[in-house]
């Protein structure tokens, strides 16, 4: 017993920080407990959401997931920052420091800005081209509870086991078991594991959703642009992820069955798992990027009252850039010593990608150039968008040049030029979507006064954190060490950077403030376009009901609903009562939150080599699938006087 | 059951837009009764996996033939599964399969092709 628990707790799990968290986890789950029994929502909850198979649901369940996980990698970062903030600091100790960088990376790529991603793909990718749901709805609630279970595996590392140590790029031998005996690598492995399943299915399931669902009349060349960056997206998914599973799962062979695939002893060839490792990462990059483009597509048109410029050169450059990212993973390992030849060919071809990127940044130019902007929190996010993504192109363009890269590789450098990408890119698009789509989502709007304020403080401690970062590698400090002695020059920077760091921390606040504030007095959207949108999901109600469109709509122009309403359409969208019809609509299931949820005792049994709690888990995920695969009554008919009733207490249907 | 009578419903509809939703969100394979081709499917996919692992846990050829032989099988396996299970040829039309198929094989092979360029070390230096 003494020897479990000692398994269980090791004195990495034992620190002030990891038993603050333990508290705080207790108190968290009490008080929702406790919340969920008074208020006799148990039922509410499994019925409303845990079942649920409708995509908006899904959405929502992956926004709040998403929202969480930017505040624990965010409060990591500010660990590392406040112990970053001064020479000789010990605030954090050296592997408590190895810890909190490896989750914080691997929180804010797999558990954050995919799911953030992934709400938006959900909430607006089926009302934008006219569907009732996602191709396979029951298979999109499957990659939702995969995900979640994957990401509550990774959490609970910080206080059950001992947190991952090897960075999020997990590369041997610091993952070799005879260097890294503690189990925090296994969590990591079957984490990414459980949630990479889940990420496959989804692009799967949005390809085939806009292959095949969209209105009639809608081509692919009148579909609006966010939805082709999903496709794209979705191709990149299921060419990217094969090549992380195969990684992942070979260095957890390594580590729990013995085998030599990355070891450095008996054959193994450690490099490899590099190699594959970025053959996925590279993608991955476009994999977060790509979505975000696409929503600055859909916000600028809008808030410049004009439409996007030059629509099909930015379907060819999202395709150009997705064939592209397929070539050019090797600019991530450089000094590896591949040689010249292979070095000058990732070099070129990394360098090619800016082409398209910088395409794509002249149309969102353009296609504000003339227009009646209105500077609202969605489009504030984009214009700061516009040069935090030059400068971090163009210093990527820097770090593609091999001799340079030599100089630049893993230093402060590397880490400002990829924070502006995926913050300046990814962040600042996932929140362009959030405050653009949230109406759509919540049936109210977010304040855009604390919305700005939110907006400014974050943008303004972003620029602080990462422009002295930049600096700080030029004058040579490197990622990942923990401390550094006075007198090399980086003091002064470093402390400034912390200081945006926590300015960035009081942004979220406000955003977080900003929802709670705007779900109690925010303004009700009660006419399902607030923003005087252009794409079919602002010609249905806010938030969208369960059906979604209670008639498919007929699209004939690229702007759908911006077309019906030029051309004096938009009354005659109003529901015809006689027009109305039984709705096949896809039944909740419990099977995707037990699929997950045994995957969940998988992955924990196996990081302890606990075999009998892995072989249960197993069997309840045998189970899950056996019971998923022959249960055909899925789907049911929405009875059409529901419709009805729905739509006339909306002020929707036509005498 | 419930399901069979749905789809007789929805054949009696001839209504475009229900036919473009409804044909995609419903899977077609349970009108043919039990689904014993899936399953054989999987067993067959399981013993080939199974056997490329005996082969190799138990050294049973030298290293070169050791590794055709399990290329043979992971070939035979791909090839079972998109019979089975990704409804090669139950398509209309294979024109858009061809296409796909061969830009699958294009970034499969491309990648590996890569990789051992790659990892060759041809190093100038070091």
């Amino acid at each position: 017993m003494s020897h479990i628990i000692a398994e269980l707790f090791p004195p990495s799990t034992l620190r002030l920080f990891e038993l603050i968290a333990d508290v705080l986890i207790v108190l968290t789950t009490v008080s929702i407990v406790g919340v969920l029994t008074y208020t006799k929502k148990w039922v509410w909850l499994w019925r409303e959401w845990l079942t649920s198979v409708d995509h908006k649901r899904i959405g929502i369940m992956y926004l709040i997931a998403a929202l969480v996980m930017l505040f624990r990698g965010g409060v990591d970062a500010l660990l590392l920052r406040t112990q970053l903030a001064f020479p000789n600091n010990h605030f954090l100790g050296p592997e408590h420091y190895d810890e909190i960088f490896t989750t914080h990376g691997t929180i804010m790529i797999f558990f954050m800005a995919m799911p953030f991603l992934f709400a938006l793909f959900n909430v607006a990718v089926p009302l934008m081209i006219g569907a009732r749901d996602v191709a396979f709805p029951r298979l999109n609630a499957v990659s939702f509870w995969l995900f979640a279970f994957g990401a509550l595996l990774l959490n609970i590392s910080f206080v059950i086991g001992g947190s991952p140590n090897a960075g999020w790029t997990a590369y041997p031998p610091l993952t070799e078991l005879r260097f890294n005996p503690s189990v925090g690598e296994n969590y990591y492995f079957l984490s990414l594991l459980i949630a990479g399943i889940g990420t496959t299915i989804t692009g799967i399931n949005f390809m085939v959703t806009i292959l095949r669902m969209r209105a009639p009349g809608m081509t692919l060349m009148k579909m609006p642009m966010f939805v082709w960056t999903v496709l794209v997206t979705g191709a990149l998914i299921i060419f990217a992820f094969p090549p992380l599973t195969v990684s992942l799962a070979l260095t957890l062979f390594d580590r729990l069955f013995g085998s030599s695939f990355f070891t450095l002893g008996h054959g193994g060839m450690p490099m490899m798992f590099v190699n594959l490792f970025w053959l996925f990462g590279h993608p991955e990059v476009y994999i977060v990027v790509l979505p975000a483009f696409g929503i600055f597509s859909e916000v600028v048109p809008v808030f410049s009252d004009k439409k996007l410029y030059g629509y099909p050169i930015m379907v060819a450059s999202v395709l150009a850039i997705t064939v592209l990212s397929y070539g050019v993973w090797v600019h991530h390992f450089f000094t590896m010593g591949a040689g010249p030849g292979v070095n000058a060919f990732f070099g070129v071809s990394t360098m090619l990608i800016a082409i398209p990127t910088g395409v794509k940044i002249f149309n969102w130019v353009l296609t504000m150039w003339g227009g009646r902007i209105r500077f609202t929190v969605a489009m504030l996010w984009q214009l700061a968008f516009i040069p935090a993504f030059l400068i971090a192109g163009a210093t990527g363009v820097l770090l593609a040049t091999v001799p340079v890269d030599y100089q630049m590789h893993n230093s402060y450098f590397l880490i400002a030029h990829f924070h502006f990408a995926l913050i300046g890119g990814t962040v600042f698009g996932v929140l362009s979507g959030m405050y653009y789509w949230w109406p759509k989502m919540f049936g109210y709007m977010l304040n855009e006064r604390q919305g700005k304020v939110a907006f400014w403080l974050f943008f303004i401690g972003f620029l602080v954190t990462f422009v002295p970062q930049y600096m700080l590698g030029l004058e040579g400090m490197t990622r990942r060490m923990y401390t550094y002695p006075p007198g090399l020059g980086w003091s002064s920077l470093n402390l400034v950077s912390t200081i945006g760091a926590f300015t960035q921390g009081a942004g979220f606040l406000v955003i977080v403030y900003n929802v709670l504030w705007s779900m109690r007095y925010g303004e009700r959207d009660l006419t399902g376009d607030p923003w005087n949108g252009r794409t079919l999901e602002w010609s249905i109600p806010s938030p969208a009901p369960e059906y979604n469109f209670a008639i498919v709509p007929v699209v004939h122009d690229r702007d759908a609903w911006w077309d019906m309403k030029q051309s004096g359409k938009s009354e005659a969208f109003k529901v015809k009562s006689s027009a109305i019809r039984p709705v096949h609509m896809p039944k909740r299931s419990a099977m995707p939150f037990l699929l997950g949820l045994s995957f969940f005792v998988v992955g924990f049994g196996m990081t302890f080599s606990w075999w009998v709690i892995a072989i249960i888990g197993g069997l309840g995920v045998l189970a899950s699938l056996l019971y998923g695969a022959f249960d055909y009554d899925d789907f049911e008919e929405l009875d059409p006087e529901v419709i009805r009733r729905t739509e006339a207490g909306l002020g929707r249907l036509q005498a | 059951m419930a399901h069979l009578s749905n789809q007789s419903h929805h054949a009696e509809t001839p209504d475009h837009e229900d036919r473009i939703e409804i044909g995609s969100l419903t899977p077609h394979f349970q009108a043919h009764g039990f689904p014993w081709k899936q399953v054989l499917g999987y067993v067959a996919s399981l013993l080939l996996t199974a056997l490329a692992f005996v082969l190799v846990m138990n050294h049973v050829l030298p290293p070169t033939a050791l590794i055709a032989v399990i290329l043979v099988l992971a070939v035979l396996q791909a090839m079972l599964q998109l019979g089975v299970f990704m409804h090669l040829r139950e398509s209309r039309g294979s024109a858009w399969q061809v296409i796909v198929l061969g830009l699958g094989f294009f970034m499969a092979a491309g990648l590996i092709i890569a990789s051992v360029w790659i990892m060759m070390f041809k190093a100038g230096v070091s």
